[in-house]
């Protein structure tokens, strides 16, 4: 029995057998309690009755024999003494005689007293409830009114039917054991299955469900189990799609170097041309570069916790970072307007801030067109410090919004892997904010521009 | 400090209380019937009017007493190993007899002034002289009891058993054994008679119903006297026997020659009786009572405590 249902099954049967045997005990207990409180009261009552009909002086033939008749009617059987040796009369002397009656017994009955035991008795070799009661005349005992009754125990009554009774008792049993058999097995049949489920789940099948039957501890369970299944499924497909994406990105530059390196190897291109190659040799490089650092930050910002947040003015963040990507604002001649609020102090990891805010900037110049303006606007609304990355690009359409922040998407993928970038910068900023416990919102319209807002708690106080 | 005079206090009276327990005195003069009562130790005195002059209470369980000689009593226990000897006129206790557990019956000649003490444990009979030393030792048969001495010889009947003892006192050597029958218990000598006569509470769920009278000189069973049932005590005085039978509470009053004269039913279980000046008390072992009776019935009653079992008679004031 070392499954769980085999040791509650044990459990259950044993404490039935307990019962049963305890039942058994109580009952027999009982049975004597009131069986023998019921005849000693009638047998006092009876008694009683036929104490009346000594009316003093010696007990006399006559009225041992008229007691004795009374055997013939009566369910207990009576009988008169007067022989003084039985009646313990000769006590301070020492006698070698079993009398009816015992001393103490003698003395309760001459104080009038009726005597009642119970117990074993030898003379009549088995257990009894007797009742003696006296006659008496001037303080002298004459003789005693002795009335017993055999005390039959449970088992000698069913004697005769102990078989039927011990069969009984194991036909009981074992209908009860297989019915607490056959109800555990029902009980138990939800975490058999859940029990199956995570085996196939060990063994890499993340489709394993478990059918969800009642709303119990074990239905809950079973509910549970479900939810961690498709989680661990999701996460197990966008794993997969994430390393398709990764193996994606990196096999076109790879294509690229090796194309244009083989070529220029072999001596396909000469000259000018070969200058170009290797520029692009360069290039693509540089995006792999850039493609494997960045998948490792956000590696990073995935296990890492920031431990170093300290106070710092927004301000100065943002203009170092709009001074950082301010070359390439100006190769592109966009010009990037600041509005800050100088009163801005939030507490943050800086180097993190700036990060945030050169991503941002660095997309709007990549999407702007030439001779626009960028804003970068910093205010405090409510609590928060609210800040705006503001560009009148070629925005994004509709459709695309909600799945901007995903890793690797692009709106136009031809176009921006041309530009530079790797689909990863948005994913980066989105994980630093809520690192910053702030949320990041993206509105746009399709030619007219796109506003990023940044909101972060103030620092406080 | 106050402890301290609770202790002194206790070993006063623990001291004051071993260095003998006195009693009230009994005056030499004064004729008493005593009740040796055995579930209440005691020893309750009374006089010819039926007036108790005094009660001894004791701490040891005493079931039994003989009078020695005139002014002591000595008391035994058969669960006692020692038997204390009393001085009545002084109320002290002057002898300790060390005589081992067992002790059934004690016995007082007047003739030789010698006691007897039978021992149901050793099953013997040993007699000492007027000062409690011991003079000899005889092993009986089953349980020594009942005693009686006449002429030099002592009487004694084993319970226990179906023989009469018959040991001459200067040498205590049996002399003589006569078959008798088992539970046999009060005996008497009636010299003029040449007879003996034996009670006893018979055998089994058998009660006895009668006196069996001996031959004094042969051990012959020579009658039976009808007294039932179970007649144990007896006591002579001048012409007459008065027995007890227990068994119907029933006092006999007999001739010598074993003619029921009178009897009557007399208090509850009596054990003993004793003539007593005019009277012939009577005590009753259930119902705590003392009886004085005569031929016309009972004449006083007088409550004693609990469980008096023999009596004492003390008349020969000198």
């Amino acid at each position: 029995m070392r499954t769980f249902a085999g040791k509650i099954w044990t459990l259950i049967v044993s404490f039935l057998l307990i019962t049963i045997a305890f039942m058994y005990l109580f009952t027999d207990f009982l049975y004597e309690q009131l069986y023998v409180e019921d005849t000693e009261a009638s047998m006092i009552e009876f008694g009683g009755k036929l104490a009346t009909k000594y009316k003093g002086g010696a007990v006399s033939d006559e009225l041992i024999a008229e007691i004795e008749e009374h055997n013939n009617y009566s369910i207990f059987n009576v009988f008169a003494v007067r022989n003084p040796r039985e009646l313990s009369a000769c006590v301070p002397f020492d006698i070698d005689y079993e009398t009816l009656i015992g001393p103490d017994e003698r003395r309760q009955l001459l104080e009038g007293n009726a005597v009642t035991k119970i117990g074993y008795e030898e003379r009549f070799e088995r257990q009894i409830i007797s009742v003696i009661l006296p006659f008496t005349d001037e303080n002298r005992l004459e003789g005693i009114l002795y009335l017993y009754y055999p005390l039959a125990k449970i088992s000698e009554l069913a004697s005769k039917e102990v078989v039927l009774l011990i069969a009984g008792v194991v036909m009981f049993s074992i209908l009860i054991g297989y019915l607490v058999f056959k109800g555990l097995k029902r009980i138990m049949y939800p975490l058999h299955e859940l029990q199956q489920a995570v085996r196939r789940m060990s063994t890499g099948d993340y489709r394993a469900r478990v059918g969800v039957t009642s709303n119990d501890e074990v239905g809950q369970l079973s509910e549970a189990f479900n939810h961690m299944a498709e989680a661990i499924q999701r996460e197990d497909e966008e794993r997969k799609v994430f390393l398709a994406t990764v193996s994606h990105e990196l096999r076109t530059p790879i294509s690229y170097v090796k194309g244009y390196s083989e070529s220029i190897q072999n001596g396909f291109i000469e000259g000018e041309q070969k200058d170009e190659a290797i520029c692009l040799i360069a290039r693509e490089a540089n995006r792999m570069e850039r493609l494997t650092n960045e998948l490792m930050q956000l590696v990073h910002i995935d296990t890492e916790e920031t431990d170093k947040m300290y106070p710092m003015v927004l301000a100065e963040t943002l203009r170092d970072s709009a001074a950082l990507v301010n070359t390439k604002a100006v190769e592109k001649e966009i010009a990037i307007v600041l509005e800050l609020n100088e009163e801005i102090i939030i507490e943050a990891d800086e180097e993190k801030m700036r990060q945030i805010f050169i991503n941002l900037l660095e997309n709007a110049i990549r999407y702007s067109d030439r001779g626009t303006s960028i804003y970068l606007n910093a205010v405090i609304e409510d609590d928060s410090a609210v800040i705006q990355v503001e560009d009148k690009g070629i925005g994004i359409p509709q459709e695309d919004l909600p799945r901007i922040l995903e890793r690797f998407y692009r709106v136009n993928k031809a176009r921006s892997r041309a530009d530079g970038g790797s689909g990863l910068g948005l994913s980066i900023v989105d994980k630093l904010v809520q690192q910053h416990r702030g949320t990041l919102h993206i509105e746009s319209e399709l030619g007219k521009g796109t506003i990023v807002t940044v909101k972060l708690p103030l620092m406080e106080e | 400090m106050k402890n301290q005079i609770v202790v002194l206090l206790v070993c006063i009276f623990l001291m004051s209380g071993c260095s003998g327990e006195r009693f009230t005195e009994i005056n030499p003069h004064q004729p008493f019937v005593a009740s040796v009562n055995i579930l209440q130790p005691s020893l309750s005195f009374f006089d010819y009017e039926g007036k108790e002059i005094t009660t001894w209470d004791f701490d040891a369980a005493y079931t039994g007493a003989a009078l020695i000689q005139h002014d002591r009593v000595l008391m035994y226990g058969h669960d006692l190993t020692e038997a204390h000897l009393y001085e009545l006129s002084t109320g002290k206790r002057v002898e300790v007899i060390e005589c081992g557990a067992g002790t059934t019956n004690v016995y007082y000649d007047e003739q030789t002034e010698r006691f007897f003490m039978a021992n149901s444990k050793t099953n013997t009979v040993t007699s000492y002289d007027s000062q409690a030393a011991k003079l000899s030792e005889q092993k009986l048969y089953n349980y020594p009891m009942s005693m009686t001495a006449h002429d030099g010889l002592l009487y004694v009947v084993n319970y226990k058993d179906t023989v009469l003892s018959v040991l001459d006192i200067d040498t205590f050597q049996v002399v003589d054994e006569w078959d008798i029958a088992k539970s046999s218990h009060g005996i008497a000598i009636l010299e003029e008679q040449h007879a003996v006569w034996v009670g006893g509470h018979g055998q089994g769920n058998r009660p006895n119903e009668t006196i069996d009278v001996y031959d004094l000189e042969t051990g012959e069973r020579l009658t039976e006297i009808n007294m039932p049932l179970m007649p144990i005590g007896i006591t002579e005085k001048g012409q007459e026997v008065a027995v007890i039978s227990h068994g119907k509470s029933t006092l006999y009053v007999a001739n010598r020659e074993g003619e029921v004269l009178w009897h009557q039913k007399v208090g509850a279980n009596p054990f003993a009786a004793a003539y007593f000046g005019k009277w012939i008390a009577v005590a009753g072992y259930d119902d705590q009572t003392i009886y004085f009776v005569n031929e016309q019935g009972v004449e006083k009653r007088v409550k004693t405590k609990e469980g008096p079992f023999q009596l004492l008679a003390r008349e020969d004031i000198k």
